[in-house]
C-alpha cells in the first residue's frame, strides 16, 4: 500500500471510517431489512400510477389510437416524445457503466449499479411506446424478419423504425447482460449472508454459483471490459438510430444532420439528470451517503453541465443553419418554434436545457444536493419538452398551410405516460429493496486507493508517498 | 433421460396445439381484421335483402350500357321469325372461328359432339339420347342464335354463360361445322 501513488488532490470516494465489512453490511442492509412505511407509500403510489397506465393502454388498444390527441397532421406526439425521452434517460446508465469504465473513472463504481438498473427499467418503458402507438399492436411481430407463409414476406430494412427495433432490443439485452454479470459477485455476497432459506435459494439461483476464484475474477474483468467496449458504440448508435426517425425524414425541423450527436448529448444530459434525481433520494433513504458522496453528485453535475452545453450549442447551430440555409420552410419551422402557438414549450426547453445546466459553473451550486435535485428534475422536464418541440412543432406546421393544425393531448396520452412513470418506479423501488444497489465488489476494489480511511492512513504513514515509492525501487 | 422427457413433452405440446384444427370446418384465425368484407360481395348472403341474396335482379325493362335487348320472343313464332329474318351483326373481319370453336368445345360439344354430329360425350355414355346432327336439321344463323339464347326442348338457355357477341361467334362456328 505504501508503494501506491495517488495524487493527493483526489478526494476520497468512500467517506467515513469504512472497512470491507462495512461496505458489505451497508449495501446488504436495504435488502436484508424490512421495507419501511415510506417505501410502501411510494410503492403504492407508483403501483396506482402503473395500473392507471395499464388501464389507459388497454383502452387505447381496445378502442383505437384515436383515443389519443394525435391527428392526421400530427401523427406522432406524446407517444414518440415519451419513447425518445425514456430511451434518452436510459442512456446514462450505459454511459456510467461502460464509458466511465473505459475512462477508468473510479467514481462510477458507487453509481453504476443503479444507473444500469435505471437504464433497463427506462428502456422497458420506452419499448412500450413503439408497440402501443401502433394501430394494430397485435401484429407487432411483423416487424421481425421471420420466415413466414406470405411467400416469406420480409420487412424493409430501409426504415429507421425497424432499426429502432433492433437498436432497442439489442440495447436492452446487452444492458441486461452487462448489468447481471456485474451483479453476480454481489448476489453471491447476499447469498452467503442470507439467513432465511428462501432468500438463500433465491440469491443462489440469481448468483449462478459465483465463487469468486482468481480465474473467475480475471474473466469477469475481461468480460466487463469487452462489454463496456461493445456497449459504448451501442449506446451512441441507439440514440443515433432513434434520432434517425426524424433526421432521415423530409420534414423541415427534422431533416438535420446534427440530430444524431445532438440527441445522444441530450440523452446523456437527461439520463444523468435522472440518475442524480434517483441517487439523491436513494443515498438518503438507503443510508448510502458514505458511498454516493457529494463528490459523486458534483461530478454528475459537471457532466450535466457539459452535455447541457453541447445541447445548447446544438440548439444554436440549428438556429444558425436555419437562417444560413435560405430555405424558407426551415426558417419558418424555427420561427414557429420560437413564436408559434407552442412558443411556451420552446421557451421551457430553452430555459430548462440551456440556462439551467449553466448554473453548475458555480461550485456552490453544483455541490448543493438540494439545488442538484431541483436542477435534475428541471433538466428532465426540459428534455421532455425538447422532444415534444422537435416532434410536434415540426409536424403541426410544415409544407402545406392547408395541413396546419394543432395538437391537444387527451387524458389517455397523459395516462400512458403517467403509467410508464409508475411502472418505472415500481421496478426501481422493487429493485432497491432486493438488489445490491451499489456494486460492493467494485467499491471494495477502490477501498485502498480512494477511501477516506486509507487516504488518512497513507498520510499518517508519511505524506512522502513519493519518496516511499522511490525507496521501493529495486 | 431427462432430455428425452423434455423432447416428448415438447412434442405433446406441439401436437396438442395443432390437433385443434378440424378439417371439416374453417380453421382458426388470428385477429381476422379484414377477412370478412364490410362491403357487399356479389354471391354472399345478406339480411339486407328480402330473399337474402346480394345478387338482386335489375328493374324490368332497364337496359345496361353496351347491351342490345333481343327482340324475338321465346315461342315457335319467335323462332320462325328469327330463323327467317335474324342475321349476324358481326362484320366478316370480326368473325373469330377459333374463339367460336373454343366456346363451342366448352359449352356445346359435351352433347353435340366436337363435329356437331350429335355424338357428344354424354350421348356416347348414354346419359341421354336424341341429340340431332346439325346436318340433318334445317337451321340458319338466326335460328341457331335464337336457340342458344332461349334453348329449345331439352336444351336450356345459354344466354347467361355466353354474351351476345360470343353467341354469334358460336353461331358462325356451328354454321361452319354444318357445312363440313
Amino acid at each position: 500500500m505504501s508503494s501506491h501513488y495517488e495524487a493527493p488532490i483526489r478526494k476520497p470516494l468512500i467517506i467515513g471510517d469504512k472497512n470491507y465489512h462495512d461496505v458489505t453490511v451497508d449495501v446488504a442492509a436495504p435488502v436484508e431489512g424490512r421495507a419501511n412505511k415510506q417505501w410502501w407509500i411510494a410503492f403504492s403510489i407508483a403501483l396506482a400510477a402503473f395500473l392507471w397506465g395499464v388501464a389507459c393502454v388497454s383502452y387505447t388498444v381496445g378502442t383505437g389510437i384515436g383515443t389519443w390527441g394525435s391527428n392526421k397532421t400530427v401523427g406522432w406526439a406524446w407517444d414518440i416524445t415519451n419513447f425518445v425521452w425514456w430511451v434518452g434517460i436510459g442512456h446514462a446508465g450505459t454511459l456510467i457503466s461502460a464509458v466511465l469504465l473505459l475512462f477508468r473513472q473510479k467514481w462510477r463504481m458507487a453509481i453504476n449499479r443503479s444507473a444500469e438498473a435505471m437504464t433497463i427499467f427506462s428502456v422497458i418503458q420506452a419499448a412500450m411506446f413503439p408497440v402501443f402507438h401502433m394501430g394494430r399492436p397485435w401484429l407487432a411481430y411483423w416487424v421481425m424478419p421471420i420466415p413466414n407463409q406470405f411467400g416469406s414476406l420480409w420487412v424493409n430494412f430501409n426504415s429507421p423504425l425497424l432499426w429502432d427495433v433492433f437498436a432497442i432490443s439489442t440495447y436492452l439485452s446487452v444492458s441486461l447482460v452487462f448489468w447481471w454479470t456485474g451483479l453476480l459477485p454481489d448476489f453471491a455476497m447476499l447469498r452467503d449472508r442470507a439467513i432465511t432459506p428462501f432468500a438463500k435459494r433465491v440469491y443462489s439461483i440469481v448468483s449462478f454459483g459465483w465463487s469468486g476464484r482468481a480465474k473467475d475474477w480475471q474473466r469477469f474483468e475481461e468480460v466487463s471490459l469487452v462489454l463496456a467496449g461493445l456497449a459504448t458504440p451501442l449506446v451512441l448508435s441507439v440514440h443515433t438510430i432513434v434520432s434517425f426517425d426524424f433526421a432521415t425524414s423530409v420534414i423541415p425541423g427534422w431533416h438535420t444532420t446534427i440530430l444524431p450527436p445532438y440527441f445522444v448529448a441530450g440523452a446523456i444530459f437527461s439520463g444523468f439528470a435522472m440518475v442524480n434525481t434517483l441517487l439523491i433520494i436513494m443515498r438518503k433513504l438507503s443510508n448510502l451517503e458514505a458511498y454516493i458522496t457529494v463528490q459523486h453528485i458534483e461530478l454528475m453535475n459537471i457532466i450535466i453541465m457539459i452535455t447541457g452545453s453541447i445541447v445548447g450549442v446544438a440548439y444554436i447551430t440549428e438556429l444558425f443553419i436555419a437562417w444560413y440555409s435560405g430555405v424558407e420552410y426551415e426558417q419558418y419551422a424555427f420561427l414557429n418554434r420560437a413564436t408559434g402557438p407552442y412558443w411556451w414549450s420552446y421557451l421551457l426547453m430553452m430555459t430548462c436545457n440551456v440556462v439551467s445546466p449553466q448554473v453548475m459553473w458555480f461550485k456552490k451550486i453544483r455541490t448543493s444536493i438540494y439545488v442538484s435535485f431541483v436542477i435534475s428534475i428541471v433538466v428532465n422536464i426540459g428534455m421532455w419538452f425538447e422532444r415534444f418541440v422537435i416532434i410536434v412543432t415540426s409536424l403541426h406546421r410544415d409544407y402545406l398551410p392547408s395541413s396546419w393544425t394543432m395538437f391537444q393531448p387527451t387524458f389517455v396520452d397523459a395516462g400512458f405516460f403517467i403509467g410508464t412513470i409508475g411502472f418505472f418506479f415500481v421496478l426501481f423501488l422493487l429493485y432497491s429493496r432486493s438488489f445490491p444497489v451499489i456494486a460492493q465488489a467494485e467499491v471494495k476494489s477502490i477501498m485502498k486507493t480512494s477511501s477516506e480511511t486509507y487516504k488518512k492512513l497513507r498520510e499518517q504513514g508519511g505524506h512522502d508517498n513519493h519518496s516511499h515509492s522511490e525507496h521501493n525501487h529495486h | 433421460m431427462k432430455a428425452l422427457y423434455k423432447i416428448a413433452l415438447l412434442a405433446v405440446a406441439a401436437s396438442s396445439l395443432t390437433a385443434c384444427f378440424n378439417k371439416s370446418e374453417p380453421n382458426y384465425q388470428y385477429m381476422p381484421n379484414m377477412y370478412e368484407p364490410v362491403g357487399y360481395e356479389p354471391y354472399a348472403e345478406s339480411a339486407a335483402f328480402a330473399n337474402g341474396k346480394e345478387g338482386q335482379l335489375p328493374a324490368k325493362g332497364s337496359i345496361p350500357r353496351g347491351f342490345t335487348p333481343y327482340e324475338y320472343e321465346n315461342s315457335t313464332a319467335g323462332y320462325e321469325l328469327a330463323k327467317a329474318n335474324l342475321k349476324s351483326p358481326l362484320a366478316p373481319e370480326d368473325i373469330d372461328l377459333e374463339r367460336g370453336e373454343q366456346l363451342f368445345t366448352i359449352y356445346c360439344a359435351i352433347c353435340h359432339g366436337d363435329k356437331g354430329d350429335g355424338k357428344g360425350n354424354l350421348v356416347k355414355r348414354e346419359k341421354f339420347l336424341g341429340v340431332p346432327n346439325y346436318k340433318d336439321r334445317d337451321i340458319t344463323e338466326g335460328s341457331i342464335f335464337h336457340v342458344i339464347t332461349y334453348g329449345l326442348n331439352a336444351m336450356g338457355s345459354h344466354a347467361n354463360q355466353l354474351s351476345q357477341e360470343e353467341r354469334w361467334q358460336v353461331t358462325h362456328y356451328v354454321m361452319k361445322l354444318r357445312s363440313e
